[in-house]
């Protein structure tokens, strides 16, 4: 039997150790399924990782925009350790990496100012035998579904691992002067444009740097999303997510798609 | 080295500065660029906050707010669109909506291409920073910020270097909506993107009494005599906002064509008997640079469900 991690509770030893007598779980579907077999890879079992963390309170200043480093900070590591523990579930296994992550954040009636944060997704192990752990030792974990991960295979890339940057915004409110002193003109509010700029770009620098910490050549599918959470319009979250990758091979072995029309109605 | 414009954040420097790509595209997508020879160089994007009145200056109703210009139609004289209807019964009463009229709001239209615009160009910046070719994927959004009578413009999109390729000879990134098979296809059928073209259109409409009855659904016979008829003044402002819409974004094209295009027309309610109709079109201004190239004829298939 495994060791299971001491952050991991005792069930998902009992099942990530049923899971190593062959029998596996999987969300995939069929199709990706069949993709990622087809590409060299076997699916382990699903894969979990889950945190509840309270977020707390930061002040903010009423005409002031700025990060709220502490609650850029608590969402940070909160998802950091669903991660952590969904990457250990998979090392448990002996996966070398895990596809279709999703990361979503749930909130209860139970706790106001308290959230959980959860990972999700299927191990995959490669049936060659090469390793695919990443510079850090750990299995690669990616947001790509089966198709998509057979795709980039294709185009001589690999995962390296589900990258994600953020920050927490106070977007000031305005006061009775500034809007008196342009009462009745379309204008731009440059203050506001530089802060939500300001506060894009940090959260896309920070997943970019997660990204350089794995010697990624790049990442794809970059999302951004933004979410006031439950903290009003006036905070919101600028979260940067995407997949780093690593350019293996200079041969794109992507075949030329072969144009077709559907006959069906 | 890049070079990060003044107006752009300086996190987006170093961002495009260091190793690693970002990239937008989808995996499909990002393989199909690699096909045609386009290298992701970033993800690249541009802002614009802007306050957002919709009786602002230029508005026949001042700066002020609309209590100048309750009851009173607007006299016309803007170089747009404007057409007014008459009521045909006469004085009713003082809450009759005796007149009606439709106009274009082209400090509207204004407003909205400086937003855009603004946020366009600092997207190109960011591109010509990462030294790119050319920007694919392109999306846009206008959305309202924080309930504060203020609308945020973004652009974003995946900036690209050509193998072997060079800038066009403006020296500015060609942009476009299409990534990956799309943008394959339009380039096999002998076209090359220019850049993206998009425009607003806004009229506004104050309705008179026949506009009034019929589409509150409170129609007195003799409005429509109890039968299905044409609102005349909402159907030729929506005709209206289309077309100028479709003017707008012709005089963007030069001697080139658009190509995908998609139309998006909405209405927006602002008082009784006072509403706005929006058109905003998007497309993709290209130019011919080879003869048409045929593709394949398509093999038929059928899923067997």
């Amino acid at each position: 039997m495994s060791d299971t991690p001491k952050d991991l509770p005792a069930e998902a030893g009992h099942r990530l150790e049923e899971l190593e007598h062959g029998l596996f779980t999987s969300d995939l579907s069929v199709n990706e399924f069949l993709l990622i077999k087809e590409v060299g890879f076997h699916p382990l079992g699903f894969v979990m990782g889950s945190s509840i963390y309270h977020t707390g309170i930061q002040t903010r200043k009423w005409r002031t925009s700025q990060e709220l480093t502490k609650l850029t900070g608590a969402m940070y590591e909160a998802r950091e350790l669903a991660m952590t523990r969904m990457e250990e579930e998979a090392a448990e296994l002996g996966a070398d990496g895990v596809v279709g992550v999703r990361l979503d954040v749930n909130y209860y009636e139970w706790g106001k100012d308290a959230a959980e944060f959860i990972a999700v997704g299927t191990a995959v192990k490669a049936e060659d035998g090469r390793s695919y752990l990443n510079k850090l030792g750990k299995p690669f974990t990616s947001d790509l579904s089966g198709q998509d991960f057979w795709t980039l295979m294709q185009t001589g890339h690999i995962p390296l691992g589900l990258v994600m940057g953020t920050c927490v915004y106070h977007i000031a409110h305005r006061g009775l002067g500034q809007t008196l002193g342009s009462a009745g003109q379309n204008v731009e509010l440059p203050n506001f444009t530089q802060a939500l700029y300001e506060a894009r770009e940090l959260a896309m620098t920070r997943m970019q740097d997660e990204a350089n910490q794995l010697s990624a050549t790049g990442i794809v599918g970059v999302r951004l999303e933004e979410k006031s959470h439950q903290w009003g319009s006036h905070t919101i979250e600028f979260l940067s997510l995407g997949t780093a990758v690593a350019k293996t091979s200079e041969q794109v072995t992507l075949e030329k798609p072969t144009t077709i029309i559907s006959l069906d109605n | 080295m890049t070079t990060t414009p003044p107006d752009l954040p300086e996190a987006a420097g170093r961002r495009l500065e260091e190793g690693a790509f970002t990239s937008a595209l989808t995996v499909p997508d990002f393989a199909a660029c690699l096909q045609m020879g386009l290298e992701p160089v970033g993800f690249v994007q541009g802002f614009c906050v802007m306050q957002w009145q919709w009786y602002g200056m230029g508005s026949p109703f001042g700066g002020l707010g609309r209590l100048g210009g309750l009851g009173v139609p607007y006299p016309g004289g803007t170089s747009g669109y404007s057409e007014r209807w008459q009521c045909p019964h006469g004085f009713v009463s003082a809450e009759h909506r005796g007149w009606g009229q439709n106009y274009e709001q082209t400090w509207i239209e204004d407003a909205w291409r400086t937003g855009f615009t603004s946020a366009y160009q600092r997207m190109i910046e960011e591109a010509s920073a990462a030294g790119a070719h050319g920007v694919v994927g392109v999306f846009d959004a206008t959305e309202p910020l924080a309930g504060q009578n203020v609308l945020e413009f973004r652009v974003q999109g995946t900036a690209v270097s050509v193998s072997g390729g060079g800038l066009p000879a403006d020296g500015r990134p060609w942009t476009t909506y299409l990534a990956g098979q799309r943008l394959a296809k339009l380039i096999e059928a002998g076209y090359a993107p220019v850049s993206i073209a998009a425009s607003v259109a806004s009229v506004r409409v104050w309705a008179n009494c026949i506009t009034s009855y019929l589409t509150d659904g409170t129609s007195p016979m003799w409005a429509g005599q109890g039968a299905g008829i044409e609102i005349e003044q909402t159907a030729k402002a929506g005709m209206a906002v289309r077309r100028i819409a479709r003017e707008n974004v012709r005089s963007q094209l030069g001697g080139d064509s658009l190509h995908g295009a998609s139309m998006s027309a909405s209405e927006r309610e602002l008082g009784e008997g006072d509403a706005e109709l929006q058109c905003i079109l998007r497309g993709n201004r290209v130019r011919r640079f080879k003869k048409f190239d045929p593709i394949p004829v398509p093999r038929p298939t059928v899923r067997l469900l």
